[in-house]
């Protein structure tokens, strides 16, 4: 074919399909038209999104990056009681094991997205920055060495939709948006007021969970509203811990969900003044928690058989109080341009209290409950934004001032000294209190610059450009930015690709965390110390701690949006996320278990009496790859029924591309420091490597039927240094729910109906971890290890 | 080489809108359909017309959809403008404008000339506006300000008052 001929072609087809697409969007509309009204109200819309976006929601599907909307009907159909388990079961690549018997970690879990860390995910609520837990993740759970945000402590009842944006965003958003950002957003205007009352138990009868809701709102003039979610969840302990052999079989552990009462609370308010709009938003939660230690035996070193002459389980019973709110103002000029100033407060208190236990070198005087101290996080955001539509331009823009401050309060004396009966064992046995040496008051301010231009080169191109500029108080100046292109190839087709870099500034509590303890064998001659040491800790800087780093990040996603209905659309995208200097405890530094530990550090040691020492340093560089795959389909049936479907697999592979240069005062290389197979496995195996959501839904007249498939993909643990593969998993999650009358509904619905528990540990040389001992199962298994949980709940609205 | 680059600019240039753009479709749907459950006092004109004021976030669908259809038997002609002075005789006026005090000053303008409107803006039907139309977990909600259709001279259909919230006074 000559040229002109396959010109005239081209022009042809391409015309003829931008035509045809045309005429589908116009005949949908005319199908639309021939409805009865009635029937247009039951039209269920495509889910809009403001997150990744300055310039107001969009069409999710219609983004530059690929965002998963969550419904409050799917979050609710879990049949779940917080927003973290909720959304383990709904969106691929998050995941939210359940840690038990590692101190602070069971009573406030860490999640991640993407198979990265807990601080690798930025959480907004309603657009604003949420703050961090004041818990730092310090034992060998997924998460370890970091701080994330607690989602337990928003009420499920409060929340309208969840955003999942999934593609780095650091340089639109700031530090953390590396594995992605989740928005709650929360139940705003035209919403129906609705009381709910939730039982359930586990099939084995324990874990019996009692949570009372209410949604109250109360409309405004100029639609304004004030809404406000006040809940109660009890949430009983569970127990799959084994038999103690050593122990005569006795059943001595608890290893499982710790027992947990939450009062939460939460405010969503605007006013409309004119072209202004006041708005206010916050929450509170109130928890008490308890959850076991590890046994201590009759005969243990560490018990005093006058006071607990068969042993003791140590119970830490933490008392955690949480807080946000956010106020502001916005509004839009006469010229057009939005504009957006508020003020955001953050604070997490996570008190330590233990019981049920001793300390046992002040021997039969010790207390056998402890206050153990407490760490404080405050975040304080000030925020200023604009944007304006230029023609085919939008220029969105603005100003951040963010103030953070990390406190580490002291424990009672009891807590943590180590007193004259037994100088082995110091401190409340289970959780042994911060010592006023670990006391720390710390803080640090960041100002941001950031840009934003998305240019329509026409209207089915549109190129989107950000830049953000940051000055932290602590470690300098960052500059990221991305580059993002959306182009809509025909009208069910979308292509977008978006490149970025961006970072995430180390937590105060990784720079300034110090928790210590002392004991004396009989052959020291003073006490010695060990512990983790805060890196400005002159015994840390003495051993080659320097000033942390930011990590740094770059970012790659390519995918594609296939829409051939507004019934019917199927995503698919690829990522590359690279993250260097990640922040990581080193392992334990001591002259028995580094051998090649320089005489110089060793002297370090030796001068200040300390066994050991462990510190945080930019460690490791990584590369995470992937891909998202997502189907959504919806259809009325002929009978006035409906069927919703979102099936989504999700692929993520985490692996060690670059290890720093030791301090080189330790002689040792960043491998024998960091790298051990335990760490080696957390990093690159601990989390699923894939997984698969299947949720559906089928209404007709009084009925809902929902049910949810997950496959929880295959991961990896360790024992004796050697890795152990746990196998993937499916579940099955039901709930059948009735009107019984018009505002009045019941459902009943079973979590993990079929039973399924994850693989147990082989045989293994530990004496507590492996078959047939008290600990079976993985602190990595994705969901949990409780088996089966049925529920009954009864909602009214009014 | 030059044939594919042609045919990308003819595909770029095409006019456009996303299939899965559903609360643009069911807007743009509305419009008419509200105007066919509602009536006006009695007007010459050989044409029904519906205007849109500000930005059009329709693209060409109104011009699509509206091209071969009726409202009370009239055919319907479609008007864009950018202000208000740019309003002429119309029957319905879609307001897209972000400036409360802008919609106040057209909805003074529609009353006075016995126009329908309608908007998606908050507050509109409070305001004084006719109809609002609230987009509400992905579903669609009309609001209906009664009183002030009748000060404007329409009588609103029960169909559709009865889908809708009324606002019988000037309380939500």
């Amino acid at each position: 074919m000559s040229a002109p001929y396959r010109l005239v072609l081209c022009l042809a087809l391409a015309g003829g399909g931008a035509a045809l697409a045309a005429d589908k969007t116009v005949q949908e509309t005319n199908d639309y038209y021939l409805r009865p009204l009635d029937a247009l109200l039951r039209v269920e819309t495509q889910a809009k999104a403001a997150v990744g976006s300055r310039g107001g929601a969009r069409d999710a599907l219609d983004a530059e990056v690929p965002i998963d909307i969550i419904t409050s009907v799917q979050l609710q159909s879990t049949g779940q009681a917080d927003l973290q388990r909720a959304l383990a079961v709904l969106v691929p690549g998050f995941n939210a094991p359940r840690p038990s018997i590692t101190d602070g970690t069971d009573h406030a879990p860490p999640f991640t997205l993407r198979g990265l860390n807990p601080d690798q995910v930025l959480v907004l609520v309603n657009g604003k920055r949420l703050h961090q837990s004041a818990l730092l993740h310090n034992n060998g759970t997924v998460g370890r060495g970091s701080s994330g945000v607690d989602l337990a402590t928003l009420p499920l009842r409060a929340i309208e939709r969840v955003e999942v944006l999934r593609d780095g965003a650091a340089a639109q958003y700031g530090s953390d948006a590396i594995a992605g950002i989740i928005n709650i957003v929360l139940k705003g205007y035209g919403q129906r007021s609705q009381a709910t009352v939730t039982y359930g138990r586990t099939g084995e009868g324990d874990g019996i969970t009692r949570q009372g809701s209410l949604f109250h709102t109360l409309p405004l003039a100029g639609d304004g509203f004030v809404n406000f979610t006040a809940e109660w969840r009890d949430r009983g302990a569970t127990n799959r811990a084994g038999a103690d052999a050593g122990d005569g079989g006795r059943m001595n552990t608890l290893f499982g969900d710790a027992d947990t009462q939450d009062g939460l609370f939460a405010l969503n308010a605007e006013l409309p003044q004119g072209d202004a709009l006041f708005y206010l938003h916050g929450l509170y939660d109130r928890r008490r928690s308890s959850a076991g230690a590890f046994y201590r035996r009759a005969g243990d070193d560490r018990n005093i058989g006058a006071i607990y002459p068969d042993g003791f389980l140590p119970r830490i019973e933490p008392k955690i109080l949480d807080f946000s709110a956010t106020a502001g103002v916005r509004g839009v000029l006469d010229d057009g341009t939005r504009w957006d100033i508020s003020y955001t407060h953050g604070h997490n208190d996570y008190h330590f209290y233990v019981r049920n236990s001793l300390n046992t070198s002040l021997g039969l005087a010790t207390p056998t409950s402890f206050d153990s101290g407490a760490t404080r996080y405050t975040q304080q955001i000030l925020n200023a934004d604009f944007s304006r539509k230029m023609g085919r331009h939008t220029l969105a823009g603005g100003y951040e001032f963010r103030r953070e401050r990390y406190r580490i309060l002291a424990g009672d004396a009891a807590s943590y000294m180590l007193g004259p009966a037994d100088n082995f064992a110091y401190g409340a046995q289970g959780f042994p209190g911060f010592s006023p040496e670990n006391a720390i008051g710390a803080g640090r301010h960041a100002h941001s610059l950031y840009g934003d231009l998305k240019y329509s080169a026409t209207e089915r191109l549109m190129l989107d450009a950000a830049a953000r500029a940051e000055h932290y108080s602590d470690f300098g100046s960052t500059l990221n930015g991305k580059l993002a292109l959306r182009y809509r190839a025909t009208d069910d087709l979308l292509f977008r690709s978006s490149v970025s870099t961006g970072f995430r500034a180390p937590s105060l509590s990784q720079s300034h965390f110090s928790y210590t303890g002392t004991y004396r064998n009989s052959n020291d001659a003073a006490a010695q110390f060990w512990g983790n040491f805060a890196v400005e800790h002159p015994v840390a800087r003495a051993l080659g701690a320097t000033d942390l780093k930011p990590e740094k990040s770059r970012h790659l996603t390519l995918g594609m949006v296939f829409q051939p209905s507004s019934q019917l659309t199927a995503s698919a995208d690829v990522f590359v996320t690279d993250i260097r200097d990640r922040i990581l405890p080193t392992g334990y530094i001591s002259a028995y278990s580094l051998s090649s530990l320089s005489p110089q550090a060793a002297a370090v040691l030796a001068q200040n009496n300390i066994d050991g020492a462990v510190y945080f340093t930019n460690a490791i560089g990584t590369r995470t790859r992937g891909m998202d795959l997502r189907l959504d389909y919806s259809h009325e049936l002929a009978n006035s029924a409906r069927l919703k479907l979102v099936a989504a697999y999700q692929r993520s592979r985490t692996r060690i591309t670059d290890v720093n240069q030791a301090p080189e005062v330790l002689g040792v290389n960043m491998t024998d420091l960091i790298l051990d197979p335990f760490t080696r496995v957390l990093i690159e195996g601990s989390q699923p490597v894939d997984a698969i959501k299947l949720w559906s839904r089928y209404s007709q007249g009084r009925y809902d039927l929902v049910l949810n498939l997950n496959r929880f993909g295959k991961f990896y643990s360790v024992s004796a240094y050697d890795r152990v593969a746990f196998s993937a998993k499916w579940t099955l999650d039901a709930e059948l729910s009735l009107r019984l009358a018009r505002d009045v509904t019941v459902a009943l619905g079973g979590v993990n109906v079929l039973d399924v528990r994850p693989d147990k540990w082989g045989r293994t040389d530990d004496s507590l971890v492996g078959a047939g001992k008290v600990v079976q199962y993985s602190q990595y298994a994705p969901f949990g290890y409780n088996g089966a949980y049925y529920y009954l709940r009864l909602g009214v609205d009014f | 080489m030059l044939p594919g680059v042609l045919a990308l600019l003819v595909v770029l240039q095409a006019p456009w809108a996303w299939a899965g753009d559903e609360e643009r479709k069911l807007e743009a749907v509305f419009i008419g359909r509200f105007a066919s459950y509602i009536e006006w006092p009695a007007k010459p004109r050989e044409r029904f017309v519906i205007t849109l004021l500000d930005d059009n976030p329709f693209g060409t669908l109104l011009d699509d959809l509206y091209r071969d259809k009726r409202i009370h038997n009239k055919p319907i002609e479609l008007r864009y403008a950018t202000r208000l002075e740019q309003v002429g005789e119309t029957d319905a006026l879609f307001i897209t404008l972000t400036s409360a005090s802008a919609r106040a000053a057209a909805i003074q303008h529609a009353q006075r000339n016995g126009i329908l409107t309608i908007s998606e803006a908050k507050g509109f039907a409070e305001s004084g506006g006719i109809i609002q139309l609230d987009f509400v977990e992905q579903k669609a909600r009309i609001k209906i300000n009664h009183a002030a259709a009748v000060k404007s001279g329409l009588r609103i259909g029960a169909p559709l008052l009865s889908i809708a919230t009324v606002l019988r006074g000037d309380k939500p």
